[in-house]
């Protein structure tokens, strides 16, 4: 297990190398570049002025140049700095990246939680009412865009009934205890986590009673009814445990989707998060934020799928033997 | 039977309705006046777009930053609503007789928000080491010198300089805090993301991705105010949503088109909320339509005579803004009120007219179609996407073959104004009511800077032109001032190097409870110390 760990530590590092490489030739390739973006913000026409930013944003140097430096700082830990934002780039990502982890991991805990659920009942009372039901709210949810989805939350839950604000993180200049900080981002969390979770606990449902179907078509399953087992014991204990696997799967994999479909879902709700300060970047070719949010994006992808590995070894004895 | 019940229900509830916004769009100004404003409250605000770069970014950045850093820096001067100018830092401006210097007399008792004392020295630091860097250089080109004088500053320069120009100047130029940011790098200071001013708000915290808080200056020099105890600058990326966050009372004050625009009639009938064109007389927006002249077709002026006339302006007004634009009938903006000439030759559409003319232009119909061309609408503005649509639909009806490409920010910048490739350009500017230099610049044979945004770029010199514009940055008479930036619209309008296509009609849409919003040239550089809340 310790030797599959060094190895996924490797494994990470030169998926930052191929992360940095890869975007730093897309933004390379995009016409534009940062310089364009400012001075015509900024409405600079002196030449002089021009040349002295060109310097400034060490984009006078061939491009091969300005990937290596990056590259270099990057392993030293250093994310660069951006002109634009007027602060290291870290600081930037870090002033927002935990709010979009607070928002993906509780939109997947209500994906995953609601997901399984849903998908026992359908696989257990299927072709039954219960199953139907189900099933057409997964392709409800599946098919509706979240923005959308969003907007209806914020007009029936925020405008409609009062019950809970329509934006933000906090209430801003709200004076809570430390109790009282952790409800109120609650409140604010439960509408962007829901129309987030909804689209993704549509593909669990699926998922997880296809798969639970399937075990329970499984000898072992039989063997343990003709035990004598309770209903309950044989679908949690014996199918429930075998039919997870897919899901897990479909976890690791989904981390890096969730991070991108919240950047509508922080437009919407907004929610201080990454995605929006991605967009900007990438439409303002500020490569030094563009490449640290995928650099640290990765970082963290990569972290949660060493995470789902290590699930199996808990989930699937065969898995630890090999 | 029904239908027709249906119909004439339909019309009358309809027209209650207009009459409805009517009213609360032209009774509250008036009733305004005479209400005594309450102090208190927290106002939330936001605009129709995005958070800004930095609270302050001192090379301008946009309208963004612009909204955000006016609250806590002010300019000496502003602009009223009929561009006059009101007392900010400066009390008095006053020019020598032969307008070669100008007498800046500086607000006593003014301090910054860290409790140093405002200085002449702040002033002649921000004129010399900030404007005449990066903002103001090409306004300020004259300039020889600032010293400090018993009272307040003295700005001297080589040329006359006209007053309406140089208080133009002053009116849009912050002044920054000299033990701030003496001996830094201005553009890469700290102080920009918290800064220190004298304005009515203090900063208070920004939190990013979300909003900016402000407190009240309880020591600002204009006494009694801010009214407000606070204000929050927040940013939604989505329309509707800041939509909802009006309707929930989240939010109260949204300046430059801060909602969908069905939005806006939905929420004015509703009796809550007001909407307002005012205060944008200094940001007059306009999408604009450019020619290259570089290239073979489009270079002569009778060509493009004829593709405006083929332009259903009136059409694109109505269905892309919904009615909150209106076609453009020359290069300066018709709400100007000093330099708009209303008397130029009108290009008015007619399908017909506009063949005819490519006709006698010697571009007769070969086959189908009589030449191609390269029309690239700017994808900063979603509008402009639709626009181009539309004018392409309008000049393939006349046998011009069109292709349209909507590239976004970036390569829309480099493809107009670094690499001029292009034949026709869709693209906006926000003017000021002072033509010189922003919208000279787009004429003048100085304002080929390749490269640099938001100039010449269609690459077109004319030597009368270029004299007009000499004339106008030394003259200092008012009345031939007007004479030749009416004689530059007529040329413009002749020649056709860029004009107007429509200009936009920006709005505010605000709670009913927000009062004291207006009397400004431009709303989004208002410090809203005037603004109170009615609860």
């Amino acid at each position: 297990m310790k030797r599959s760990i060094v190895r996924r530590l490797f494994q990470i590092i030169s998926l930052i190398l191929g992360v940095i490489v890869m975007n730093f030739t897309l933004i390379q390739m995009a016409p534009g570049s940062l310089l364009d973006i400012m001075t015509s913000e900024q409405q600079v026409t002196d030449p002089a002025t021009l040349q002295h930013l060109k310097h400034l944003y060490g984009l006078d140097q061939p491009a091969i140049v300005q990937l290596l430096r990056y590259t270099w700082s990057v392993f030293s830990f250093d994310l660069g700095y951006s002109y634009r934002q007027n602060a290291p780039v870290f600081d930037i990502i870090m002033a927002q990246l935990p709010s979009t982890l607070l928002l993906m991991l509780t939109s997947l805990g209500v994906a995953v939680t609601l997901g399984m659920i849903a998908g026992v009942i359908a696989s257990v009372k299927v072709n039954t009412a219960w199953d139907v039901v189900i099933s057409l709210a997964a392709v409800f949810f599946f098919a509706a865009p979240t923005f959308w989805l969003g907007i209806m939350l914020i007009i029936f839950f925020a405008v409609h009934l009062d019950w809970l604000p329509v934006g933000g993180m906090t209430t801003i200049g709200g004076k809570f205890g430390p109790v009282g900080q952790v409800v109120d981002v609650i409140r604010h969390l439960i509408l962007p986590a829901l129309s987030l979770g909804l689209f993704y606990a549509a593909i669990y449902t699926r998922v997880m009673r296809a798969s639970m179907l399937e075990v329970f078509s499984l000898d072992f399953v039989r063997t343990a009814r003709a035990k004598g087992l309770s209903k309950t014991r044989v679908i949690l204990a014996h199918v429930f445990r075998n039919a997870l696997l897919p899901v897990v799967t479909l976890l690791g994999l989904q981390l890096g989707t969730v991070l991108g479909g919240s950047v509508v879902i922080e437009a919407v709700f907004s929610w201080p998060g990454i995605g929006s300060l991605m967009l900007d970047s990438v439409m303002s070719r500020n490569y030094p934020v563009v490449l640290g949010v995928f650099v640290l994006s990765a970082v963290v992808v990569a972290v949660a799928n060493l995470l789902v590995d290590l699930a199996y070894y808990r989930l699937d004895p065969r898995i630890r033997s090999r | 039977m029904t239908s027709h019940i249906n119909r004439r229900v339909f019309l009358g509830t309809s027209a209650l309705a207009a009459i409805a916004a009517g009213t609360s769009l032209c009774f509250p100004p008036a009733a305004l006046a005479q209400e005594k404003p309450k102090k208190g409250g927290v106002l939330v605000a936001t605009w129709g777009g995005f958070e800004p770069q930095a609270v302050f970014v001192p090379g301008g950045g946009g309208s963004s930053p612009l909204i955000s850093s006016t609250k806590i820096l002010e300019p000496l001067l502003r602009q009223d609503s009929q561009a006059g100018f009101l007392p900010v830092l400066a009390t008095e401006v006053k020019p020598s007789a032969d307008f070669k210097s100008y007498d800046i007399v500086l607000r006593k008792g003014v301090t910054w928000h860290d409790g140093k004392p405002f200085t002449a020295d702040d002033v002649v630091f921000s004129i010399e080491k900030y404007w005449l860097q990066t903002i103001a250089k090409a306004a300020l080109k004259n300039f020889s010198g600032a010293e400090v004088t018993e009272g307040g500053v003295r700005v001297s320069f080589k040329e006359p300089t006209p007053e309406f120009f140089f208080k133009s100047v002053l009116a849009t130029s912050l002044v920054i805090p000299k033990h701030v940011y003496d001996g830094s790098e201005i553009v890469t200071n700290p102080a920009n993301n918290a800064p220190i001013g004298t304005g009515p708000f203090k900063f208070k915290q920004w939190v990013r991705g979300s909003h900016i808080e402000y407190a009240a200056n309880d020591k600002y020099w204009d006494a009694g105010k801010p009214y407000l105890n606070g204000l929050v600058m927040r940013y939604w990326r989505d329309a509707a949503s800041r939509t909802a966050a009006l309707e929930a009372d989240e939010l109260q004050l949204g300046i430059f088109n801060p909602i969908p625009t069905p939005d806006i009639d939905r929420l004015s009938k509703s009796g809550k909320f007001v909407a307002s064109n005012d205060g944008y007389l200094g940001a007059a927006w306009a999408s604009t339509i450019e020619f290259n002249s570089r290239r073979d077709i489009v270079k002569d002026p009778a060509v493009r005579r004829a593709l405006l006339t083929a332009i259903d302006r009136a059409t694109i007004s109505d269905v892309v803004y919904f009615g909150r634009a209106k076609p453009g009938t020359s290069f300066v903006s018709s709400t100007n009120p000093k330099f708009y000439n209303p008397n130029l030759p009108r290009y008015e559409f007619d399908a017909k007219k506009a063949a005819k003319m490519l006709d006698d232009a010697g571009y007769p119909k070969k086959g189908k179609s009589r030449f191609k061309v390269h029309l690239l609408a700017a994808g900063w503005f979603e509008e402009n996407g639709k626009v181009g649509q539309f004018v392409k639909q309008n000049l393939e009806d006349i046998g011009v073959e069109v292709t349209l490409t909507v590239p976004d920010r970036a390569t829309s910048l480099k493809q107009i104004y670094g690499d001029y490739d292009y034949d026709i350009a869709l693209s906006n500017y926000a003017a000021r009511v002072e033509l010189v230099p922003q919208q000279t610049d787009y004429l003048s044979t100085s304002g080929i800077v390749k490269g640099a945004a938001f100039r010449n770029a269609t690459g077109y010199s004319n030597p009368e032109v270029d004299d007009i514009v000499a004339k106008m940055s030394v003259e200092s008479d008012e009345a031939k001032r007007k004479d030749l930036a009416f004689k530059l619209q007529e040329i413009a309008a002749r020649d056709l190097p860029i004009t107007v296509l429509v200009e936009l009609i920006p709005t505010t849409m605000m709670s009913k409870k927000v009062k004291g919003v207006g009397n400004r040239a431009d709303i989004s550089a208002d410090s809203l110390s005037d603004v109170w809340l009615d609860v």
